[in-house]
């Protein structure tokens, strides 16, 4: 683990010839590694898989840099960075186990992505504070934050994107989670986050609604992105079951319970998939 | 010095666990008590206040994750006579809205419980889910009375025994599976700490979920020939500061036993006791040793890494009393579903 590159670190290189594939490898690792404890944090893998397909496609290697505000999703990066060579196959199995260094809810030690925060709604401050960084230094280099739709209920997060749009911090783009998932319930149902877009829009970004599970679409707004001279974010609608039919209905998005009957059914589900078995 | 008030209710590990004691006696209260409001971060569940939720809908408030929001919010009810018990994990009670917790809840001295679930290492979920601070960081506070209850008999008596304080209350509660370890005739009190067991040799204070690998320790330890003169400290602030001298007095050398940071917390509470009665017994505090933790699958590996096992206190009190040959090796008793054993 201590020899796996952040992904802007010199020594980071990997590339994506296929997102829709990655996206769906994401989803097959990241039931591999929650199986062993039986549940585990797989909503959030399920709901952001095509983003961080979408953000691998996109970022440069050993260059541009990644935030992960909420800890729990950091099973999707790892599962990305497993695919795609840039972290050990032995080290991504250890995820979550006692003594291991990949932390089921990410920390500041996490590998792969540059910060990691475990405590929710934190992350968009220290992205805006890299992008400022990227300002003082003259440094042509983007920065990527992935949010939860949950946390735009802690005030930090507009305290920071207050912050980014007043310094005009264009390199900064947000992916936000849309799934509409918290610990309590449906976000709708414990707090009203509506209208996203328009908060943002007001705050000083620029704000795009779209389909969060379609790979393209993403791929196309985080390059899009780069072009305007406000900070942007996508909101990605998405689901915290898409993309595994086999999970009954009222699975709990924020902790899916995974025993080795359904773990094993997934695993075919996605493999099928893979393989081309099942379009 | 009063006598031993609860010396044998005490039973063996494993112990029997039950679900959700606190948020069954906290309806039990609100039933009797309409000034009782509750407050929940997104973690209703997780913190049994999906109990009070269901039985009195009208007086829940779900803030969602917004802690900062929620405290103030309990403030000015608390304000207006309510008596909110806000609830979320340990960790989110108390280290982000800590100034809002200060300046609006305990600058005003107002009657408000925070109850902060999952306590130190009891979360396998990482540093950012490990509340190993959060005993320090409320005893810092004027006025704020600190709780470390121990187990499901304490459990069930805490709302109750908190919600007249006269001013702002923290207490720790385990989440998930309580183990029972005292009888049905403990009463958890304020205004002192439980002399389980007399020894001239050790003074031993521990708290919450320390008390279970504490009372091993003992056994073990007089088995050894070392006599345990073994106290209860379900409240650290205040603490009874006149049982934990007199008990310290009656020994050679003293040991705590916390699951939390060893700076700021019950060890240090105990330090400045004994520093303040110029009481010159040598000290050994058990707790995390001024680190963070680290993320893990099961929380009683991380008690057995980061010092908070039985083989821990026991060693504690051995290299406390001077004891060259090998300490008495603690051996974990297996605990099926359902039970609780100390690691």
């Amino acid at each position: 683990v201590t020899q796996t590159p952040r992904v802007s670190g010199s020594g980071a290189h990997w590339t994506v010839t296929d997102p829709a594939r990655l996206a769906t490898a994401i989803r097959l690792r990241a039931v591999r590694m929650v199986a062993p404890q039986g549940f585990g944090y797989l909503g959030q893998a399920l709901s952001s898989a095509e983003q961080v397909a979408a953000l691998f496609a996109v970022m440069r290697p050993g260059s541009d840099r990644l935030v992960c505000s909420p800890g729990h999703y950091v099973i999707g990066i790892f599962a990305a960075a497993a695919e795609l060579g840039l972290m050990d196959e032995d080290a991504a199995r250890t995820y979550g186990q006692n003594g291991s260094p990949v932390e089921a809810i990410g920390t500041e030690r996490s590998p792969v992505a540059d910060y990691v925060c475990g405590s929710l709604g934190q992350g968009l401050s220290a992205a805006a504070g890299f992008a400022l960084s990227d300002r003082l230094k003259n440094k042509d280099r983007r920065t990527f934050a992935i949010v939860s739709d949950g946390e735009l209920e802690e005030g930090q997060v507009w305290e920071a994107a207050m912050f980014a749009a007043h310094h005009r911090l264009a390199q900064l783009t947000v992916l936000l989670d849309a799934n509409n998932s918290q610990v309590d319930g449906p976000v709708d149902t414990i707090t009203t986050i509506e209208p996203i877009a328009a908060k943002w829009e007001a705050f000083g970004w620029d704000a795009v609604d779209v389909d969060g599970h379609d790979v393209g679409v993403v791929i196309k707004a985080l390059t899009d992105a780069a072009h305007g001279d406000k900070p942007s974010v996508l909101i990605n609608r998405t689901s915290t079951t898409h993309g595994l039919q086999c999970l009954p209905p009222d699975a709990d998005g924020h902790f899916i319970k995974l025993p080795p009957d359904l773990a094993a059914r997934a695993e075919a589900e996605l493999l099928a998939r893979l393989e081309g078995r099942d379009a | 010095m009063p006598e031993p008030a609860a010396l044998t209710p005490l039973r063996l590990p494993p112990y029997p666990t039950v679900l959700k004691p606190y948020g069954e006696s906290l309806v039990d209260l609100a039933r009797q008590r309409d000034d009782i409001v509750c407050l929940s971060g997104d973690l209703t569940r997780q913190c049994e206040a999906d109990l009070f939720a269901g039985a009195f809908p009208e007086r829940f408030i779900g803030a969602g994750m917004a802690e900062a929001n929620m405290m103030g919010i309990a403030g000015a009810l608390a304000r207006d006579g309510h008596i909110p018990f806000v609830h979320t994990f340990g960790v989110f009670a108390t280290r982000r809205p800590l100034d809002q917790i200060i300046n609006a809840i305990a600058f005003p001295r107002l009657k408000v419980r925070i109850m902060g679930f999952m306590p130190g290492v009891s979360s396998p979920g990482g540093p950012s889910h490990q509340a190993i601070d959060d005993v320090a960081l409320m005893r810092a506070l004027p006025g704020m009375t600190v709780l470390d209850v121990a187990d499901a008999v304490e459990v069930r008596q805490v709302a109750a025994a908190i919600v007249d304080v006269d001013g702002p209350v923290y207490v720790r509660l385990k989440r998930g599976e309580i183990p029972v370890m005292f009888g049905d005739g403990h009463k958890l009190r304020l205004d002192r700490a439980d002399v389980l067991t007399r020894g001239g040799d050790v003074a031993l204070f521990a708290s919450g979920m320390m008390l279970a690998p504490a009372v091993e320790a003992a056994r073990l330890l007089k088995t050894a020939g070392v006599s345990v003169s073994l106290v209860n400290v379900p409240v650290i602030k205040p603490l009874d500061t006149a049982t934990v001298t007199d008990v310290a007095r009656a020994a050679r050398v003293v040991v705590t036993a916390e699951n939390h940071s060893i700076v700021g917390g019950l060890g240090t509470a105990v330090a400045e006791v004994l520093a303040e009665a110029g009481l010159g017994r040598p000290l050994r505090r058990t707790g995390l040793r001024d680190t963070f933790a680290e993320g893990a699958r099961t929380g009683p590996y991380l008690f057995g890494k980061y010092g908070l096992s039985t083989q821990s206190v026991v060693d504690a009190a051995w290299t406390a009393l001077g004891r060259r040959e090998r300490p008495p090796v603690a051996e974990v008793a297996l605990a099926d579903p359902g039970e609780y054993s100390p690691v």
